[in-house]
């Protein structure tokens, strides 16, 4: 693209400040930061113009160029620019620079090894050291400007990479000390002074005589990367010189030796003598820094900042006192005696009123005190409340009148609150116009004002903010909440129109007020015609309000109204009130409004959710019908009261899909009765009622599972072990699939799959009855002679564990044993259901295991048996 | 300590947004840094259009009040300072200073340098005030001798190279704009390394100081046996020294005369280098008695080049300058009306103007008038339905003067007639509205003596004074009236 004219740039400009997103997709967007670059080296346009183009550099370097790539390119070009620049004075050489400190910056791009970095950082300090950098960089003129701007880099480049000026802070105090511009100076050096203390205290290293005033650092190298490298790690908080928020940070605390002390001392004495020449904004942030720099130094007592303190509290600055309550914070009594304290408090009582002063100032300084950083508070820090020192007396100007805007009558009632709460903890003291009074005056002034017909809405919603607020701060005090309740009752009378306010105040404020105010407004609605305007209105608040209390009222005016509403809006915000009234167990006086309605109305939708809600009522018994009726689980959110309503029967008639909250497993084999019976433990997460689990067998080697019933279980009450019987078809083992049915104690019926439970081939095993006493072995005998030749024989080694054999078999076939001579012989006879047997010699055992011959008269076993013979001696 | 971002926002009720973006300005770099402190409650700093929007809504100054939002009118949406957080992409943007003053918005919103869920309080974020700071500098360099939309227009595209010099990364670096257009200008002057920031050049000419004492006064009286009347007199000193030298000593000192009422509540310019308890501990907070400080009350200081203002002070004078009752009774579509006003005798009776204005809210049109006035001429606003009882220069010799007659209004109009939330039924106020010049109330002056300077050359000295009226309410005593508490301790 040629080179564009100013009035192209100027049209392009605003394109992209109207909407920086929507440009850049468009299909300018790729070049415009390139074509900035190579614009600014133009000399067809303006120096005016080329100034606008690097605004937009400033403000926008990540939408021009947005990898690190590209913001290292065009910090070089910008540098490049500055370099090229003829030697006559040029508004560009400021915003160059102040150009390529961003693009570095935003881009990511600063470090060691980006060579635009290793060109500007020289640069940088060479300016701000007041060197002569040649003809280049401008005419005499310029320099001071630039070694201002070149300060302001750099303090910018500190901010990003904490401890970069590590090295620096000999060569700062030096040039503060000469002939330097002194604010950016103080500033640069302040924060870099802080940076490095705050990272050598993390890191317990000394200072290093990094203080130490000298003309450039040895080593050559000024840059202290590495130290930047451990602040970078996290930035800094500048804030946690705030007492509160310092032990998230870990606070450490650095020691230095008795001449970095002093060498510090002298450093930051050098910095608040000369603080008086810094406008009021620099020297409070000079006042955080510093504050921030020393709080983490064991044995730095704070008095330093004395002389400043007395001129600083005779201002009206608003940073100048912040930063004052920044060092109060920082230090406490240290810096500020009990008197030194009551000091300040009443000048923050003075600034929170002045007259001459801006309402935004007045909000800002009533906050610090009812956040004042006292030096022995007494409640929790978190939350506000009046200093010690502040009593009635002082307030007496800070209370809030009709007159206030809303935003200081909410700050000034909050204070009035805090007086109350502490007039309350005294005695009543009998006077006329106690706080508690006033603010009773106060409330019902809001009221009035609230309840004027045709008001706008503001002044109703500062009425419900500052009942709000009360509620919260006085909750305890009937003598404030009765006279509140009626009123806000009076209010409702006034301006039904207000509903929405009331039903808003009613779902935040807890049942101090809820609860009588919810009768009062009940009482209000239901006494009156119902089938006024105000009607939609009374329908609102019923829905809210509408409880199992006052039923035949509450009935009586619905029955009323029926048959004023007469749009569908009405119908439904009726019908609301009927759910409400289900919920809470309205019975009989419902069933037949609910019917009554079915019949009268004309609207089909209203006559259909009428006789809905009879046949729930009618239907589901009570908790039930309140989940019906309750929140839906899945679509909390929705706007339409129908859909939620349909969402919440459809949850509640149906089954839901659920992750299971049950755990089922296989308990101890239990070798008894007539067939195998699974022992079987349920665990539960969350309480669960008639639960039902279905079993299902996988490859149908047993007859089908009947379900097993639990009619409830809880988490941590242990149960006693399901018995499910098994009725195998094969002696063969397999899984049963589980699925469970239960109810939630939501009411909702749910469906979960369990995990499949394995039934193992040992689970089966059986015992022969009782063989006749005296002639075991010839019983034994006998059954082993008979499993040939239909069944099948085999010989295997069984591997013995370190516990032998004797163990082995008192483990696993105890019960199936037949003929015992410990340790040289066992004779097992194993019955498998539904018609086979297991026979087993085991004789002999050697060291480490034992020859086993056996015999089934089902040769499908044989693997089976052998498989779980080799598994034994793993099977510990 | 710094600002992701600052907006001016000019109010424009009835256009489609209600309101226009007319400079705005971003700080990447501190953007940057807000990422990485806010963690995962970093919420980035939106386009105008969408700030516009939820900043307008925000303040209510949206033209959609019809209907009950909750995000806005819950009753527990309470905001105590003017500091705000919108809801802007599914995220809260926090903290965003902002206030209204003139029809024009002033915004920004300072970096937080820790998390923000949750919020943690204002106090401890520096930024803050210097957010504050920022925006009063600019309120007050826009509102700075402008008078009409082209001039506003010319000082707001000074902004950019404005703000490039005074707050050229975020952080603010010095919050009185006019200086740093100054210091474009002055660029060429040589510094020596005393230089104070704050002062950007030197004065070269005839040494002279002015001093100008204005003292405003307000009051509300109510005419009641159980409500007291109040009344508070707030004074600004203003100066201008033109002095050569970098840093000229200056001495002013403000004296009372024997009987004149001390001065409290002083706030002094940051350039004030030493203060004297006595002046710092003044304070209209306590009782006062005869021991109170009573001057001479001096303030040392190195003057800025501007002109600025070397302090305001409150005090509280035994007696309002005008005494006086208003009396409304309503009868039917007509009230009647009887207003008395006494000036007292200490006061200065040379008034440069003197009215009273009587406004009647939530009525029709006035369609007639019966009156009688002892002094001056009454005028009629028909259509703003209001009163102005012309005084004049002088009270008559007696120092009383009366008005009594008979409003008469037509049928009230909506659109027309401004409805009032307080002047409901009979509650109803006169408002007087008077200047006296080369005069204050307390006494307090500055005069040629009391001046010191220690620079070259004897300066010629100038002094003003002058008494005006500011919120000087007299309610109807027939009906109930808005008090404050102090009106209530008898």
């Amino acid at each position: 693209m040629g080179p564009l004219s100013r009035e192209t740039w100027a049209q392009r400009l605003g394109a992209f400040r109207a909407s920086p997103s929507a440009f850049m997709a468009g299909p300018e967007g790729e070049d415009l930061g390139r074509d900035l670059l190579s614009e600014l080296r133009s000399e067809k346009l303006s120096e005016q113009t080329k100034v606008s183009l690097l605004a937009l550099s400033l403000e926008y370097p990540a939408q021009l160029w947005p990898d690190a790539t590209a913001a290292e390119a065009a910090a070089t070009s910008l540098l490049d620019t500055l370099v090229l620049l003829p030697p006559r004075p040029s508004a560009l050489r400021r915003p160059l620079l102040l150009a390529a400190t961003t693009a570095l910056v935003a881009g990511d791009a600063l470090g060691p090894t980006s060579e635009a970095s290793r060109r500007l950082l020289p640069l940088l300090l060479g300016l701000a050291s007041g060197r002569d950098l040649g003809r280049g960089f401008g005419p005499a003129s310029e320099q001071r400007p630039l070694q201002a701007t070149a300060c302001e880099c750099l303090r910018e480049l500190e901010s990003c990479k904490p401890g970069l000026l590590g090295g620096c802070l000999g060569l700062l105090r030096g040039l503060l000390g000469q002939e330097g511009p002194v604010q950016p100076l103080s500033l640069l050096l302040a924060l870099a002074l802080r940076n490095t203390l705050v990272i050598r205290a993390r890191a317990r290293a000394g200072l290093q005589g990094l203080l130490m005033a000298g003309d450039t650092p040895s080593g050559g190298d000024p840059w202290n990367w590495a130290l930047a490298e451990e602040g970078d790690a996290r930035l800094q908080p500048q804030a946690p010189s705030w007492p509160a928020a310092e032990e998230e940070c870990g606070l450490a605390v650095l020691e230095p030796t008795p001449e970095e002390a002093r060498e510090l001392r002298a450093a930051v004495a050098q910095l608040l003598d000369t603080s008086y020449l810094l406008t009021p904004v620099a020297q409070a942030q000079l006042l955080w820094l510093l504050g921030w720099a020393l709080r983490g130094l064991r044995g730095q007592t704070p008095v330093l900042f004395k002389p400043q303190l007395v001129r600083l509290l005779g201002t009206a600055q608003l940073t100048l006192l912040h930063a004052v309550l920044a060092l109060k914070a920082a230090f406490g009594e240290a810096l500020f005696t009990a008197q030194d304290e009551a000091l300040l408090l009443r000048r923050l009582t003075v600034a929170a009123q002045h007259p001459a002063l801006p309402l935004p100032a007045h909000l800002f300084h009533l906050h610090c005190l009812l956040s004042f950083p006292e030096n022995w508070p007494l409640g929790p820090t978190a939350e506000e409340a009046t200093p010690l020192l502040l009593g009635p007396r002082l307030c007496r100007g800070l209370l809030p009148s009709l007159l206030h805007d809303p935003m200081a009558l909410l700050a000034r009632l909050h204070l009035l609150c805090l007086l109350c709460v502490e007039d309350e903890e005294k005695e009543e003291k009998g006077q006329d116009w106690s706080p508690r009074h006033y603010l009773e005056e106060l409330l019902a002034g809001l009221r009035q004002r609230a309840a004027l017909d045709g008001g706008p809405r503001a002044s109703a919603t500062l009425c419900f903010q500052a009942s709000h607020l009360v509620v919260q701060c006085l909750a305890t005090q009937p003598t404030v909440l009765t006279p509140l309740t009626h009123g806000l009752a009076r209010l409702y009378r006034a301006r039904p129109v207000l509903a929405p306010h009331f039903v808003d105040l009613l779902d935040r404020v807890g049942p101090e007020l809820g609860e009588p105010l919810r009768v009062a407004l009940r009482q209000e609605v239901v006494s009156g015609p119902g089938r006024d305007e105000a009607l939609r209105w009374h329908l609102q608040i019923l829905a809210e309000v509408a409880d199992g209390n006052a039923q035949s009222a509450t009935l009586g005016f619905l029955g009323a109204a029926a048959a004023h509403c007469t749009d569908w809006g009405l119908q439904q915000a009726l019908l609301r009130v009927c759910r409400a009234l289900l919920r809470a167990g309205v019975g009989g006086g419902l069933a037949d409004l609910l019917q009554a309605l079915a019949r009268q109305w004309e609207d089909p939708d209203g006559r259909d959710h009428a006789r809905l809600y009879y046949v729930l009522l009618a239907h589901l018994a009570g908790p039930k019908l309140g989940v019906a009726l309750g929140p839906s689980p899945a679509a909390p959110a929705l706007a339409s009261s129908l859909v939620a309503e349909n969402q919440g029967f459809a949850a509640v008639l149906m089954v839901q899909e659920a992750p299971a909250p049950i755990r089922l497993s296989v308990g101890p084999h239990r070798a008894a009765g007539p067939g195998p019976v699974l022992q079987l433990h349920v665990e539960v997460l969350e309480p669960a009622y008639s639960l039902e689990l279905r079993f299902r067998v996988e490859g149908q080697v047993y007859a089908p599972l009947g379900a097993v019933h639990v009619p409830c279980l809880c988490p941590g009450r242990p149960c006693r072990p399901l018995l499910l019987p098994l009725q195998p078809r094969r002696p063969a083992p397999t899984r049963l699939d589980v699925r469970a049915l239960y109810t939630t104690p939501t009411g909702l019926t749910c469906h979960a799959h369990l995990p499949p439970l394995p039934v193992n081939f040992a689970d089966l095993f059986l015992p022969f009855p009782q063989a006749p006493e005296g002639d075991k072995l010839g019983f034994f005998e006998e059954l082993w002679d008979s499993c040939l030749p239909k069944g099948a024989e085999s010989r295997l080694w069984c591997p013995l564990g370190p516990q032998g054999l004797e163990a082995l078999v008192s483990r696993h076939l105890e019960p199936f044993v037949v003929v015992a001579q410990p340790p040289t012989s066992y004779h097992v006879a194993i019955r498998l259901p539904p018609d086979s047997r297991l026979l087993l010699r085991l004789e002999a055992a050697q060291e480490d295991g034992v020859p086993v011959a056996l015999r089934t008269d089902d040769w499908a076993v044989l693997p089976l048996a052998g498989d779980y013979l080799r598994g034994l001696s793993a099977a510990v | 300590m710094a600002q992701r971002a600052v907006w001016l926002i000019s109010r424009e009720p009835g256009t489609p947004f209600c309101g226009t973006v007319r400079f705005s300005r971003r700080y990447p770099t501190v953007e940057k840094r807000a990422k990485v402190f806010n963690g995962a409650s970093y919420v980035p700093i939106p386009e105008d259009g969408p700030f516009l929007k939820a900043l307008l809504f925000e303040l209510r100054l949206l033209d959609d009040e019809e209907d009950f939002i909750e995000s806005r009118d819950s009753c527990s949406h309470i905001n105590k300072t003017s500091v705000y957080g919108l809801l802007i992409g599914g995220g809260e943007l926090w903290p965003v200073v902002a206030f209204l003053k003139n029809n024009m918005i002033y915004a920004c919103v300072p970096l937080v340098e820790q998390t923000l869920s949750p919020h943690p309080p204002l106090i401890s974020i520096s930024g803050i005030s210097q957010g504050f700071e920022l925006l009063f500098g600019v309120q007050d360099f826009l509102s700075l001798s402008q008078k009409n939309d082209t001039e506003l227009n010319t000082k707001l595209n000074q902004l950019p190279d404005l703000l490039l010099q005074a707050c050229p990364f975020g952080t603010l670096l010095d919050a009185n704009l006019q200086n740093s257009l100054d210091s474009i200008n002055f660029a060429s002057v040589t510094h020596s390394q005393k230089q104070p920031a704050w002062k950007v050049g030197t004065y070269k000419g005839k040494p002279q100081v002015s001093i100008s004492i204005t003292e405003k006064v307000k009051s509300m009286q109510y005419d009641k046996q159980d409500i007291a009347d109040t009344w508070q007199v707030v004074g600004t000193v203003t100066c201008k020294c033109d002095l050569e030298g970098i840093m000229p000593n200056v001495t002013i000192s403000l004296s009372l005369p024997t009987n004149g009422s001390p001065l409290q509540d002083i706030l002094v310019h940051p350039c004030v280098t030493s203060l004297d308890s006595a002046i710092l501990t003044s304070s209209s907070i306590d009782a006062m008695d005869d021991s109170a400080f009573s001057g001479p009350y001096k303030f040392p200081l190195t003057p800025p080049l501007e002109s600025f203002n070397l302090c305001y002070y409150t005090s509280q004078v035994p007696v309002p300058p005008i005494l006086g009752f208003y009396q409304m009774k309503e009868e039917e579509i007509q009230v009647k009306i009887t207003v008395n006003l006494k000036l007292h005798e200490s006061v200065k009776n040379n008034f440069e103007f003197c009215e009273a204005h009587i406004p009647f809210y939530n009525r029709g049109p006035i369609t007639h008038v019966d009156y009688k006035v002892s002094f001056g001429q009454l005028e009629v606003f028909r259509e703003k339905s209001s009163l102005v009882w012309i005084i004049g220069q002088k009270f008559p010799k007696s120092m009383e003067i009366n008005l009594s007659g008979t409003v008469t209004f037509g049928a009230k109009s909506h659109e027309k007639q401004s409805f009032d939330e307080i002047c409901i039924g009979g509650t109803a106020y006169l408002k007087l509205h008077f200047r006296i010049l080369d005069y204050t109330l307390t006494g307090c002056y500055a005069d040629q003596h009391s001046v010191q300077v220690f620079a070259s050359g004897k300066p010629k000295i100038s002094t003003h004074r002058k008494l005006i009226s500011s919120d000087y309410y007299i309610w109807n005593s027939k009906a109930p009236a808005p008090v404050t508490y102090g009106s209530l301790l008898l």
